[in-house]
């Protein structure tokens, strides 16, 4: 009798926790016939056992579960929060009976009439009577359903785990045995059975960790009800999905990450999703998303935790750990905004505002973080601030038996959590240069830096003299997330599945193994703590820190890029890589082939409503499009022709310049090849006299007594073309001109203004009236020019 | 009466008597492997019945210099808290009842054994020290070598 309770009880706890999960997947869609059919399998289940128990208020209950779903899948009810909300109280109340019935034995004495009369609020009150007749048919059918779904045997987990035990033993004999074996020179015969044997216990523990491992939606199922009930309570709009639940997972890993999820979602409700009016404001959904997924990559289980809510804020994380006195401000500057996110791992910090009843309870990320790397996880986070947080859980799939790298170092060998290594070199290798900086020693591979540690220091023993140099190899080691660094060894041994086993607690102490194992060979070898090691080498290995130096480094070579000069390679219409400064290029402009034209004996381009000149010799043939690099001086634009922009390189200090000023300033190294350097000087010299100045401010020429039109029609198109704006008789403007050119001799006008505003006199004659006659003749383009610029400056020569 | 069976052996150089309760068996061992970075007591690793055993060396625990490990070196294997140990014995004599009742040491001793010493106890003829297999193990770590 007691096994067939304990039986129950532990089959009845299994399908709560899966119904808790599938009605909530109902609640959001109603329509999901199969869903309800679950559901109203698993109360069908609970019920059936219960009566075969004599447990009459499980009974009674399962049995107004089953009821009232039953209605629903006739559809004389509606499915409705209430009923959910109904359902869900009665599962809770079968929770709770069975916790009873666990402790004591009996089913305590009560009524359940509330739970019962909170399901049967709107619909009709249950008749029984008339409900087991009527449904029996399809429940036939159901129960064909369940004995497929419970092929299955339960098994105590103790007597799973002493299997477990005594399988790791039998292989660790087998081990010892097969040393031997080989040591005693035996017979062919007996290597063959023996090998025989040795095969059936390789595929016995291959089993055993199979049936240690569990799907992992045993970990998500009871997620949508916690999600629920906590929205509620919160009074925020959660649409919660799982995925990837067939991913299994060691039995005890389970154990171990079951708390740092549900306190991860319990955090994503509570912080991470912003209230209602906030999503609004932020142009969110009102109803947010919290998705968790699970995928097996390689040896290792990634769990993700994704939300879409405000993400987390490095600064306030930052203020927070300030007031909070986990640091000071002075530290807090110095901080990586990596490094700030990072403190919400640190004890005592709690993102939220105000402690909420909810996450507030002083179990914080400093916990999750720690359970999930005893077990040789790590948590990572991915913020997205405003948008949201992800958080992902990254854990090997078992704990017992890893994957480990055997290395030598000091004449023994060690062996190196496979999962942590991330690359193996040789370090004779071409990609690897070890500098010695300072006593230190740093590796560099492919332009990525690492601390070196030398195995043989950090141990505190001497190099073994029969290790071949040649053999030296570098681990790139990973021991957590943003930390890396470069462990040197003797040599690399070989990959090996192996059994740890802790070490004793004096060797533990040590903080430089994380435990024995005993490989084939039959003399133990320790399991390094790749963690430890770090710490022991006194070593910063965190990547953040690094990539500040880096990043800092790059930031100073971009000032030093900037400061310096910076080159535009491309290929010209010769398919010749030339070079310009970029500062001179104003834009990269695209212009079909038939917005150049040939017009007074140069080429020009039509860029939008402007034309400007373009330095070429020809006309291009062809008609495709192509790029023109619009060359700006500060007045005038010019166009090149290129055939496409190759790149922006530095400008080598080393300029080779040319012997005479033309076209090309000079010759450059660029990556090993000469590349000309473009004169940007000598190209606007060329052009740049009467191109129009577009952007600048030019000055106002008012045309003064111009009564027959010379100067609208002779004179103001030449001083357009030279930049200056024209402000003929009939025009009026507020603007002030800057010059004023009088026309007709004695004009009146010009008289007008005379003190304020340079005065320009045309004569119509050649001669000058007088040596005191300033006047300028009216064709003499030069005198008109010259006079113009000494009175207003002017760009046009 | 398991409290009055002894184990009679020269460790570090002494001739002492352990008490039986946490012995499990005495064996011989191969070359330990060592543990690098371990305290100075721990004179390696050793594999038996595909179990992995810490080997200590009570000389280093009373104060003296560490005795290397020969091959077929005999060693007491003890169990504490859960993990199994050796401690290297010079001499292995006799496991035996001893009626005589535990005495409080009199006498000053050196400081190593003041330690690891629990009592006095009269056998045939001779005081031995009384010790505890574990006290090798789970004193707090010395300064010693």
């Amino acid at each position: 009798m007691d096994d067939l309770l304990n039986d129950f009880l532990a089959e009845t706890a299994e399908i709560l926790a899966e119904a808790g999960g599938a009605i909530i997947a109902w609640e959001a869609d109603p329509a999901d016939r199969a869903q309800l059919d679950a559901i109203f399998r698993l109360v069908h289940t609970i019920k059936g056992s219960s009566g075969f128990l004599t447990l009459p208020r499980v009974t009674a209950l399962s049995h107004a579960a089953e009821d009232a779903l039953d209605q629903v899948r006739r559809g004389n009810r509606p499915a409705n929060a209430a009923l959910v909300t109904g359902v869900l109280g009665i599962l809770d109340r079968l929770g709770e009976l069975c916790a009873a019935l666990g402790r004591d034995g009996v089913e305590p004495a009560g009524d359940d009439g509330d739970a019962i009369g909170a399901l049967s609020d709107q619909g009709p009150p249950p008749d029984i009577a008339v409900d087991s007749s009527g449904a029996s048919p399809r429940r036939d059918e159901d129960l064909t359903a369940d004995l497929q779904s419970w092929r299955s045997i339960r098994v105590p987990l103790p007597l799973l785990d002493s299997v477990m035990t005594g399988v790791t033993d039998i292989v660790l004999a087998r081990n010892e045995f097969a040393r031997m074996l080989r040591e005693s020179g035996a017979n062919p015969a007996v290597i063959a059975s023996f090998d025989r044997l040795s095969t059936s216990i390789a595929g016995m523990r291959q089993s055993v960790s199979q049936m240690r491992m569990q799907r992992i939606d045993k970990l998500f199922s009871p997620l949508p009800r916690i999600v629920r009930d906590l929205a509620r309570d919160m009074g925020k709009k959660i649409a919660f999905q799982t995925s990837g639940g067939e991913v299994e997972l060691d039995r005890e890993m389970m154990e171990n990450i079951r708390d740092p999820l549900i306190h991860i979602v319990r955090n994503a409700i509570d912080h991470g999703v912003e209230p209602f009016e906030e999503r609004v404001a932020a142009g969110k959904d009102i109803t947010a998303t919290i998705a968790v997924s699970a995928r097996q990559s390689g040896n290792q289980i990634e769990i993700e935790i994704r939300d879409d809510g405000r993400g987390l804020s490095p600064d306030a994380l930052m203020a927070k750990a300030i007031a909070s006195r986990i640091l000071t401000a002075t530290e807090a500057r110095a901080l990586s905004p990596r490094e700030k996110l990072d403190l919400i791992f640190r004890p005592g910090f709690s993102t939220a505002a105000q402690v909420t009843s909810v996450s507030g309870r002083g179990v914080g990320m400093d916990i999750v973080k720690a359970n999930v790397e005893k077990i040789g996880g790590v948590v990572e986070l991915r913020n997205d601030e405003g948008r949201g947080l992800t958080i992902l859980l990254r854990v090997p799939m078992t704990l017992t038996i890893i994957s480990g790298l055997m290395v030598r170092a000091a004449g023994q060998y060690f062996a190196i959590p496979r999962g942590a290594v991330r690359e193996i070199l040789l370090e004779s290798g071409d990609t690897v240069r070890i500098d010695r900086v300072g006593g230190g020693e740093l590796a560099t591979v492919r332009g990525e830096q690492y601390p070196l540690l030398r195995l043989e220091t950090v141990l505190g023993r001497g190099r073994d003299h029969g290790d071949d140099v040649d053999d030296r190899a570098l681990v790139i080691v990973r021991p957590g997330q943003g930390q890396s660094y470069a462990l040197s060894v003797a040599a690399i041994h070989d990959h090996e599945e192996l059994v740890i086993k802790p070490a004793a607690p004096m060797i533990m102490a040590t903080g430089l193994y994380a435990g024995t194992t005993l490989p084939d060979n039959g003399r133990p070898v320790l399991l390094l703590d790749v963690q430890g090691l770090l710490a022991a080498a006194a070593i910063d290995a965190s990547e953040a820190g690094r990539s500040r130096d880096l990043s800092a480094e790059a930031d100073v070579e971009a000032d030093a890029a900037r400061n310096a000069v910076q080159l535009l390679l491309f290929r010209d219409m010769n398919a010749r890589v030339r070079g310009v400064r970029l500062s001179v290029i104003e834009r990269v402009e695209e212009v079909p082939a038939s917005a150049i034209f040939e017009s007074a004996g140069r080429i020009q381009a039509r860029i939008g409503e402007d034309i400007f000149p373009v330095h070429a010799a020809a006309l291009p043939d062809g008609n495709e499009a192509f790029k023109l690099l619009r060359l700006y001086d500060g007045n005038a634009i010019l166009c090149y022709p290129i055939a496409e922009v190759v790149d922006i390189v530095r400008l080598p200090d080393m300029v080779q310049p040319s012997a005479a000023p033309g076209l090309i300033a000079g010759v450059v190294l660029i990556g090993g090849d000469p590349v000309e350097l473009i004169d940007p000087f000598w190209l606007m010299e060329q052009y740049g006299a009467g191109a129009a100045t577009p952007a600048a401010r030019q000055p106002l020429c008012r045309l003064a007594d111009d009564h027959d039109g010379w100067g609208e029609n002779f004179l103001a198109p030449i001083l357009r073309g030279a930049g200056y704006r024209v402000l003929a008789g009939a025009d009026t403007s507020e603007e002030a001109p800057d010059v004023l050119l009088c026309i007709a001799e004695g004009g009146e006008d010009c008289r007008v203004d005379g003190d304020e505003v340079p005065v320009i006199r045309l004569r119509a004659s050649v001669a000058a009236a007088g040596p005191d006659d300033e006047s300028v003749y009216r064709y003499d383009r030069q005198a008109l020019f010259d006079a113009l610029r000494s009175r207003v400056g002017g760009h046009a020569a | 009466m398991m409290r009055n069976l002894y184990l009679i052996a020269r460790i570090a150089d002494t001739r002492v008597a352990l008490r039986s309760r946490a012995i499990n068996s005495v064996v011989t061992v191969g070359t330990p492997v060592e543990v690098p970075a371990a305290p100075p007591h721990v004179a390696g690793l050793f594999a038996l019945r595909s179990r992995v055993f810490t080997l200590i060396d009570p000389h280093v625990v009373v104060g003296l210099p560490a005795a290397p490990v020969s091959p077929g070196q005999r060693v007491i294997v003890v169990d504490v808290a859960e993990h199994g140990y050796a401690l290297i014995a010079d001499e292995i004599e006799d496991v035996c009842f001893i009626d005589a009742p535990e005495t409080r040491i009199t006498g000053k001793l050196l400081p190593g054994w003041a330690r690891v010493a629990d009592a006095l106890i009269e056998y045939q003829g001779a005081s031995l020290l009384v010790v505890d297999p574990s006290n090798f193990i789970t004193l707090p770590t010395l300064k010693a070598a």
